[in-house]
């Protein structure tokens, strides 16, 4: 283009030339004709003077062309030379002494990074994000120049087990380098990855090994964070041990004030209608008052108790058949889905917390959170009492977990409890042991805790933003909708027990169900419920064979089977073969449901009724071991009948003998070696024919 | 069942065992190899792989909504046609699987209220719904293979699509824009894939009809690459408007501003004297319209002289 304007340019300047040539010849012929008339201005004066005008206006144009030269916007260059590169200097300069790398793809990784960083503040320390990228990381071994310095690693694994784009070169340097001394490093590293991968956080867990490999400090164990689960959750868990275990290494104290974080701040209501305080809804106020569907998790139903009757005719346990009444509230299920209640914690239990603390339970407050920005404006409903907290929101039975431990001890006023409660929530292997025994292994909750500590007396509102929500507990119905459409049964058994400090610990929810009695009077016993869909399910066809397995309290799914196939008799359709294994301990104690079994089993319904009384002879007889007796019938049934296996009730035990048992009559009749059997059931999971619902 | 093979050569009884055990016949087990190859074809599409990689703009994921949206939509119309049919029933789960409800609301919040005026069907997911029609319509046992591709995938690879869609574009915690991906319905979708499995080994198909549908499976993971392609073609379009919004520097730069082709657009949208003023001024910038000027300024003082004297 600018050479085109050149010529161009060339070209008109060459027709000026030959223009002012020619007024030079016409000047010379016209010169005569302006003397003889004598005007001011003539003609061709005028002529001329125009055209010198153009010709000057032109010119004056032309002549700013040349000037824009398409330079191109030097480029700033210098950043490159004058950028640090030194990770080391750029703490010392700044006065850091925590930094946090991360391997970040999508950008997760490098958000926690941020927040880790941030959080260092609080516990008195300075805390920088960086990219492995951008520094050199073969000055990690400097880190022992800087006092109480720790590095924090939150890496992401990619694809197949690979590093992210950003780390790549970090992972190279780590592979590469084995004299690497790295003794001068302290280090911790949490993994971002995604269990339905192969290489489930291979890249956190390749540089948790290595760092070690090369010298380096670990200070806190590899956090795993799944992403196919809750990774956000994973990681607040993981955080929450590592700082106290990181002020405890650092022997940072926590002083007073500066160390209390509190996310949330106390708001007491003197004059509140009491129509705005929540007395135990989970979601909208008043909702438990006026009852609207959808029933779901943030509104549950209020089912009317209508049976509550003791299944077992002795022992020492209770277990207990409850009916609850979903007429009028939309609510449909499925034999097989489970019920989730909402349970509440023994009064007892919340009068003596008050009574320990010393404060008056029914006084109305509210929590707000001192970061505007957060969704979460409190930790449970808000305003409410103490007592309907307590009672309602906060889980008080389970031991308390160790960050909550920290967060407490600057209320132990005596210093050895202080330094206990101290260690307890650090890493070190004496801490972590104190708190097994001592929390852990003596079941202690929060109650047992304050009492066996007096010196322990934190403030009431510090100790509920800290405690945990009291979770809903589920159990699987053990009816069914075709043949109870309006009712949904339970089966539990109470949970009680004595604790080596010799409490008796009562499950909540357990033990909530066990009170809710069936009156006379008009006040009627409510459980509030919601249904969760389970996958747990009957073929779909009636002819398809069922092997159910079952023992304890384990059975309820297959009262709603039975119940179901019972059904479907009776409408004529062909009903295939209904194999029940049950187990308890002694026939005239727990035989649960024992006359609806009987009964099945007579009428047809149930073609094998199994069962193992583990305690009624000397040597202990468990379902497995009738499996095992079985086994011919058993292989039938599956490798040619198409059987459906069904198990339900314990996970830790049960379950695990229960698929051994099945992987013997696999190698023993299928004529499969050990891994061939354990392939062929994994298989039938897959294929949906082997399904557990179980419980730990 | 004995195997009567001798152990003597280890590699015969394992491999005779091995087929006795285990059932080709199983419709999930034949719809899972079949499609393995083009599974992997199509998790290497630029456009899934992009997405993955977290490259993935708003104004491209929501026509990639739109194009699921009117999927969905036909798809779980035929399915409630059959539904009773006995091909089909055992697999009818539309608490737990449909989608299009959740597509709806993710479309209103992505073009607000007046989203159905807004959206419209493209060439290649009208492909797709067709062949899901005809299907539904002549052929209903092939529906299962279309369920199957779309919703076993949703329930696996899906969920981690979701965890990048939303940090990639800033989507809100509360899952608005994903609702497509949260399976209300579902607890466990490990749980529930296993359960889908029973149910499709449950029809009762004869082989021929197995790999009948094993051949549609394929072929909808080919309908589904066409929407992908689709989607990145649209893509690129995209980003030229990107590009166009920050533009002001062609005349600093000495180009000729007239061959921006967005310029004149702008102009020419932004009215005609405006539009006149610019041509002028660009005119008198060209050399040879400067000599024109000059000498037709020149002219018309001459003649001004000429009719002055």
């Amino acid at each position: 283009m600018y050479m085109e304007g050149n010529k161009c340019t060339q070209n008109i300047q060459n027709q000026s030339v030959n223009m002012a040539d020619m007024d030079a010849e016409t000047t010379t012929h016209t010169q005569p004709m302006v003397e003889e008339e004598e005007p001011l201005f003539s003609n061709l004066d005028l002529f001329l003077f125009s055209l010198i005008v153009g010709l000057v206006i032109y010119w004056f144009m032309s002549r700013k062309k040349p000037e824009p030269i398409p330079e191109f916007k030097k480029l700033d260059t210098p950043t490159l030379t004058t950028r640090e590169t030194s990770f080391i200097e750029k703490m010392k300069k700044t006065g850091k002494n925590i930094i946090v790398f991360y391997g970040s793809q999508t950008g997760t990784a490098e958000e926690f990074a941020n927040r880790l960083s941030k959080d260092a503040q609080r516990y008195g320390m300075k805390g920088m994000a960086a990219d492995p990228e951008e520094y050199d990381m073969g000055e990690l071994s400097r880190l022992s120049e800087i006092t109480n310095s720790l590095a924090i690693f939150c890496m992401a694994t990619y694809g197949e087990g690979d590093p992210t784009d950003n780390a790549q070169d970090f992972y190279d340097w780590l592979q590469e380098n084995d004299d690497e001394d790295l003794s001068g490093l302290t280090y911790t590293v949490f993994a971002l990855g995604n269990k339905t991968y192969e290489h489930y956080n291979a890249m956190g867990k390749y540089v948790d090994k290595r760092l070690e490999e090369l010298g380096a400090k670990r200070i806190f164990d590899l956090g795993l964070g799944d992403d196919d689960g809750n990774l956000e959750e994973d990681f607040i868990s993981w955080r929450e041990q590592f700082w106290p275990a990181v002020c405890e290494h650092f022997g940072v104290e926590a002083s007073g004030d500066e160390s209390s974080i509190r996310q949330y701040e106390l708001k007491e209501h003197s004059d509140i209608n009491m129509n705005k305080v929540y007395t135990g809804e989970i979601g909208r106020l008043k909702s438990f008052e006026v009852q609207k569907p959808p029933f779901d998790s943030k509104n549950p139903f209020l089912a009317p108790v209508t049976v509550n009757r003791k299944l077992n005719r002795g022992g020492d346990r209770h277990l207990m058949h409850l009916e609850l009444d979903i007429t009028g509230s939309k609510i449909r299920y499925e034999s097989g889905d489970h019920v989730a209640v909402f349970p509440t914690n023994d009064s007892a239990l919340v009068n003596k917390l008050g009574q320990i603390l010393g404060v008056d339970l029914d006084v109305v407050i509210s929590l707000n959170n001192l970061d505007e920005e957060s969704n979460k404006k409190h930790p449970f409903p808000c305003p409410t009492t103490y007592r309907t907290a307590l009672t309602h929101y906060l889980d008080i039975t389970h031991p308390p977990r160790t960050n909550v431990l920290y967060e407490l001890a600057q209320y132990a006023t005596n210093s050895k409890d202080q330094e206990n409660m101290r260690k307890m929530a650090s890493s070190s292997p004496e801490g972590k042991a104190l708190y097994q025994s001592w929390v852990l292994d003596s079941c202690r909750n929060i109650l047992a805790i304050l009492e066996d500590m007096p010196s322990l007396r934190p403030p009431i509102d510090h100790l509920c933003e800290l405690l945990p929500r009291l979770q809903a507990r589920y159990y699987s119905i053990a009816s069914s909708s075709k043949v109870h459409p309006n009712s949904i049964h339970i089966c539990a058994v109470v949970v009680e027990y004595e604790t080596k400090t010799g409490r008796i610990n009562k499950g909540v929810a357990t033990n909530w169900l066990k009170n809710k009695l069936v009156t006379d009077n008009g006040h009627k016993s409510t459980v509030p419920m919601y249904i969760r869909k389970s996958q747990f399910r009957l073929p779909f066809k009636a002819t398809n064979p069922v092997i159910m397995i079952g023992p304890g309290t384990g059975i309820a799914p297959f009262m709603g089977f039975i119940q179901e196939r019972g059904w479907l008799k009776e409408q004529g359709k062909e009903v295939g073969e209904t194999v029940l294994y049950y187990g308890c301990r002694h026939k005239n104690e727990d035989y649960l449901y024992q006359e609806e079994l009987e009964e099945s089993e007579k009428n047809g319904v149930l073609t094998q009724l199994n069962i193992a009384f583990s305690r009624d002879q000397e040597h202990k007889v468990y379902v497995q071991h009738l499996l095992k007796q079985n086994k011919e019938d058993i292989w039938k049934l599956i490798h040619t009948d198409n059987a459906h296996i069904y198990i339900c009730g314990d996970a830790r035990n049960m379950a695990k003998d229960v698929q051994t048992a099945f992987h013997e009559i696999a190698e023993e009749l299928g004529g499969m070696t050990r891994t061939q059997a354990t392939d062929y059931i994994k298989k039938l999971m897959t294929k949906g024919r082997y399904s557990q619902d179980v419980w730990s | 069942m004995e195997s009567d093979a001798s152990v003597s050569n280890g590699a015969g009884p394992v491999q005779e065992a091995k087929e006795e055990t285990l059932s080709p016949e199983d419709l999930s087990e034949m719809l899972a190899e079949g499609t393995k190859e083009v599974h992997e074809k199509a998790e290497n599409t630029q456009f899934v792989k992009d997405f993955l990689r977290g490259r993935i703009r708003r104004e491209l994921f929501k026509l990639g909504s739109v194009a699921l949206y009117y999927t969905y939509t036909a798809m779980e119309e035929e399915i409630e046609r059959n539904k009773d049919h006995p091909h089909f029933a055992p697999l009818y789960f539309p608490v737990e699987l449909h989608r299009h409800e959740a597509l709806a609301r993710d479309l209103e919040y992505f073009y607000g209220p007046d989203w159905q005026n807004q959206i419209s069907c493209s060439q290649a997911t009208q492909h797709y719904v067709d062949r899901i029609h005809q299907v539904g319509l002549e052929d209903p046992v092939l529906l299962v293979a279309h369920a199957y591709t779309r919703y076993m995938g949703d329930l696996s690879g899906g969920q981690v699509l979701k965890k990048v869609a939303q940090r990639a574009m800033k989507l809100p915690p509360t899952g608005e824009g994903l609702e497509f991906y949260h399976f209300d319905g579902i607890h466990s979708a490990k749980a529930f894939k296993q359960l889908y499995r029973s149910r499709m080994n449950e029809l009762e198909l004869d082989m021929e009809t197995k790999k009948r549908l094993v051949e549609e499976a394929v072929k909808a993971f080919h309908f589904n690459m066409e929407v992908f392609q689709e989607l990145e073609e649209m893509g690129k379009n995209i980003q030229e408007d990107v590009l166009d919004a920050g533009m002001p520097v062609h005349g600093a730069m000495g180009g000729d501003i007239n061959k921006c082709p967005y310029y004149a657009a702008k102009m020419a949208a932004s009215g005609g004297t405006a539009y006149a003023c610019q041509l002028t001024m660009a005119l008198l910038r060209h050399p040879t319209g400067q000599v024109l000027f000059a000498t037709w300024f020149a002219a018309l003082a001459g003649l001004a002289a000429w009719y002055l004297m």
